[in-house]
């Protein structure tokens, strides 16, 4: 039944995505910390604990654990907000003496933030001041504890977001990384919690331009390479962060400056390495993904010259090639963040478009040709940004089958690829006799010739061009044949003759 | 994965420098893609562009769930619900044609058969362009009619023969007698004998090859052509491969003429050729006909309607 949770999920997701997207929100998820005793989060029914913990003594570290298990269910989650001053004496044992006592309080209010109620979150109101303020404390253990419930707070209300944010929760964060930079679980606690706040959909107007102004880039840049014995989390998050920060940015020189496109592209080589090798570690792809997005919408802010500083590794290309084939069948999506990248890196650059062909990657790219989900568009794109760079290296595509591809792509049901075949078709035929002749002799004539008579009016248009202006017309390959009518015109005058 | 060795070869293999970043350096404005020939009316607008995808893009989707799942703990790697893959699908172009196909050799075995070589007066579909070209002089050929009342004009129809005759008659003894075909074919019909459709159908592949031909009054041809020649496939599918391979014997013996040469030859250029497709018949249409060139002649003066 584990399966049918996960379908049950997706499809749960699914149908939020689409009322939050209505209600113009967003995917919302919250992090339990287990105890160190569990392995798996369970609920136990108790409603004494929150008068209990009311007294004074030695029971009272008892009944404040008592009192975070049976917090885990959410009706008593609304039960004890709604008792009066509940939050406050929480918060008493939150700063109290009693080291152990502090420990349980956050904890219950850790339970607490991972309320599916959205009202539970104003309640903590009072506690927000305090949890930040022991982000800098030395506890590791306290201080994961409070990064989690701050970042589990973030989505529900725009009310403590605001309020967080005027406290400090920014430089916190900062500090919090830097000087617990050793220590992996709290800055995986960190790199969550800042993508909680980033993910806001005001973040691009209040949030990133004060993230920005921090060490926190720099910090996050760092944290990307994962260790090899702790693992991937603490790169996700901090990979993630840096997803929502250039995916809401138009302008992201701040990023760049920082060398987020250099380290993201070089993690994304190791990476594509790993994964052709067939070493996939569990999870790679929670990391790969933000990176692919980190590197496609940082490109989109570099400037073309500055790119052999901001990404260095050629080879970049072929990474990229090795995740489309790895991931095509098992996260197509995977495959088409990975094609989208690639046409950001040959848009405009001479430099990765030969790259393609001489690292002999293009008969991969157009095996690729046939399959949709947006994969086969994305990858023509990336073809035809290299015939639109020099015509040597039409020849060179030509070369290598691009034609015949065409010649079945110019086929298919999807007008888009119809039309971008088409303009593909427009740039290799003129760059060499031999390119429209090998066209001519698969066929291509008579196939534009139908494409003439396609309901769209832009497709006719770009056949009945090719036909009409293009070398195309006046191959050589046409045989000249005395019409019937020349013959009968012969007739009739050997006739009056 | 043909390419994964050689992609592992070359991750592995120390740093590939950005070599040539003086190319990129030199082009100056190389955010502007070069246009070759900036023609008028040029159609072809594709540029090179960067693209910025937002937070929200649909491209994100799949993989934002998967990040909310693993948040949530329900993240697993190598699901098994996965869909499979999907492959574009191919479809005809021809206006008013809605089929589409799953393989290429679908379409190009539809295509072939349906929209190959139609005569624009009629909209007859014959299946090769020299049956076509004759179609054309002798039906819709009105300098021909005057010429073959003195002349042997009437062309056998079996390719290789050479021989001439005075009448269409002539012309059918001949095809009889000499290449064997059979007399109860289909001779002499014009468009107007169409006789039952029906009957028709429960008839050998020859018959098949007639019905395509005599759909061709309606008013959107590659429609009606199509469905009937989606219903021939499920019973005479096997017919044009099995021609295909004995050509040459098959046209002698089986290939039938009507008055006006309606031509009901199986097709020697089916979906199984791996030929190219020959353009020569692209520029021997006789201007009187036709205009334009193209094997898809007979679609040429219905352009004009469709908008």
């Amino acid at each position: 039944e584990y399966r049918i949770e996960i379908l049950h999920f997706k499809k749960y997701v699914k149908d939020i995505t689409n009322i939050q997207a209505r209600r113009d929100r967003q995917l919302v998820s919250k992090r339990l910390l287990l105890n160190d005793d569990e392995d798996q989060p369970g609920v136990t029914m108790d409603t004494n604990s929150g008068e209990q913990v009311r007294q004074i003594g030695p029971e009272r570290e008892g009944h404040l654990k008592a009192l975070s298990k049976a917090l885990r269910d959410p009706s008593a989650q609304l039960t004890f907000i709604k008792q009066e001053n509940s939050m406050h004496l929480l918060v008493g044992l939150l700063t109290g003496s009693d080291a152990t006592c502090r420990l349980q309080a956050v904890r219950c209010l850790h339970e607490l933030s991972h309320s599916p109620h959205t009202n539970v979150a104003p309640a903590f109101l009072p506690a927000t001041p305090y949890l930040l303020t022991y982000l800098s404390g030395q506890s590791t253990k306290f201080t994961e504890l409070c990064l989690y419930t701050l970042g589990n707070l973030c989505p529900d209300s725009d009310v403590v977001k605001e309020k967080l944010l005027a406290q400090g929760i920014i430089p916190a964060l900062a500090n919090c990384i830097e000087n617990q930079r050793h220590n992996l679980a709290v800055v995986e606690a960190v790199g969550f919690t800042l993508s909680q706040l980033l993910q806001a959909k005001d973040a691009a107007e209040k949030i990133i331009p004060m993230v920005l102004a921090s060490s926190l880039p720099s910090h996050l840049i760092s944290v990307l390479t994962p260790d090899p014995k702790f693992g991937l989390a603490p790169a996700i998050e901090c990979a993630w962060c840096l997803h929502y920060i250039s995916c809401s940015m138009k302008d992201n020189r701040v990023l760049l400056a920082h060398g987020a496109l250099l380290q993201c592209s070089s993690l994304l080589v190791s990476l594509g390495g790993a994964v052709a090798e067939g070493n996939k570690e569990e999870g790679m792809e929670l990391l790969i993904c933000p990176l692919l997005r980190c590197v496609g919408n940082l490109l989109s802010s570099c400037p073309v010259k500055d790119l052999n500083t901001q990404v260095a590794d050629i080879r970049i290309v072929v990474a990229l090639c090795a995740l489309l084939q790895a991931y095509l069948q098992a996260q197509p999506a995977l495959a088409r963040e990975s094609a989208w990248v690639l046409n950001n890196l040959t848009a405009h650059s001479s430099a990765f478009c030969s790259a393609l062909l001489t690292l002999n990657l293009v008969p991969g790219l157009i095996q690729l040709l046939p399959f949709s989900q947006g994969i086969n568009t994305m990858i023509l794109r990336v073809l035809a940004n290299v015939a639109h760079k020099k015509k040597e290296l039409c020849v060179q595509l030509a070369h290598h089958g691009l034609l015949s591809a065409l010649c079945a792509t110019l086929k298919m049901a999807d007008q888009e690829m119809v039309t971008l075949s088409m303009d593909v078709l427009s740039v290799l035929v003129v760059s060499g006799p031999q390119v429209a002749e090998e066209f001519v002799r698969q066929g291509g004539l008579s196939l534009l010739e139908a494409i003439q008579y396609n309901s769209e009016g832009e497709i006719r248009q770009r056949a009945t061009r090719l036909l009409e202006h293009h070398p195309l017309s006046s191959s050589t390959y046409c045989s000249v044949k005395t019409s019937v009518l020349c013959q009968s015109l012969c007739y009739v005058i050997s006739q009056l003759l | 994965m043909l390419q994964q060795p050689e992609l592992v070869r070359l991750l592995t293999e120390g740093h590939l420098s950005l070599k040539n970043c003086d190319e990129d350096c030199l082009t100056g404005n190389s955010q502007e893609p070069k246009q070759s020939v900036d023609e008028e009316g040029d159609p072809f607008n594709f540029t090179p562009q960067l693209i910025h995808l937002h937070k929200d893009h649909e491209i994100f989707e799949d993989g934002d769930i998967h990040r909310h799942m693993y948040l949530q703990d329900l993240y697993i790697s190598e699901a098994d619900d996965k869909p499979p893959l999907s492959v574009s699908e191919f479809a005809c172009h021809i206006s008013g044609c809605s089929a589409v196909f799953s393989t290429l050799e679908e379409y190009e075995h539809h295509y072939n058969s349906l929209h190959r070589h139609v005569c624009c007066s009629c909209r007859r579909s014959l299946p090769s362009a020299r049956l076509l070209d004759i179609h054309i002089q002798e039906w819709h050929d009105s300098l021909f009619t005057i010429l073959a009342q003195r002349q042997d004009l009437y062309q056998c129809l079996v390719e290789g023969c050479g021989q001439k005759f005075r009448t269409s008659k002539h012309r059918k003894d001949h095809l009889i007698r000499i290449h064997k075909y059979p007399p109860d074919f289909r001779f002499d019909k014009t468009k107007k004998d169409r006789g039952t459709r029906q009957m028709k159908r429960q008839q050998q592949k020859d018959t098949a090859m007639e019905l395509v031909d005599d759909v061709c009054e309606s008013e959107g041809v590659g429609e009606v052509m199509c469905d009937v020649l989606s219903n021939q496939l499920e019973q005479g599918e096997s017919m044009e491969t099995h021609v295909s391979e004995e050509e040459a014997a098959r046209m002698a013996k089986s290939a039938s003429t009507e008055e006006h040469a309606d031509l009901s030859e199986a097709a020697h250029s089916t979906g199984t050729s791996t030929e190219p497709l020959k353009p020569r018949y692209s520029y021997r249409v006789p201007t009187t006909v036709c205009f334009g060139h193209g094997s898809v002649r007979g679609f040429r003066g219905r352009r004009g309607r469709r908008k």
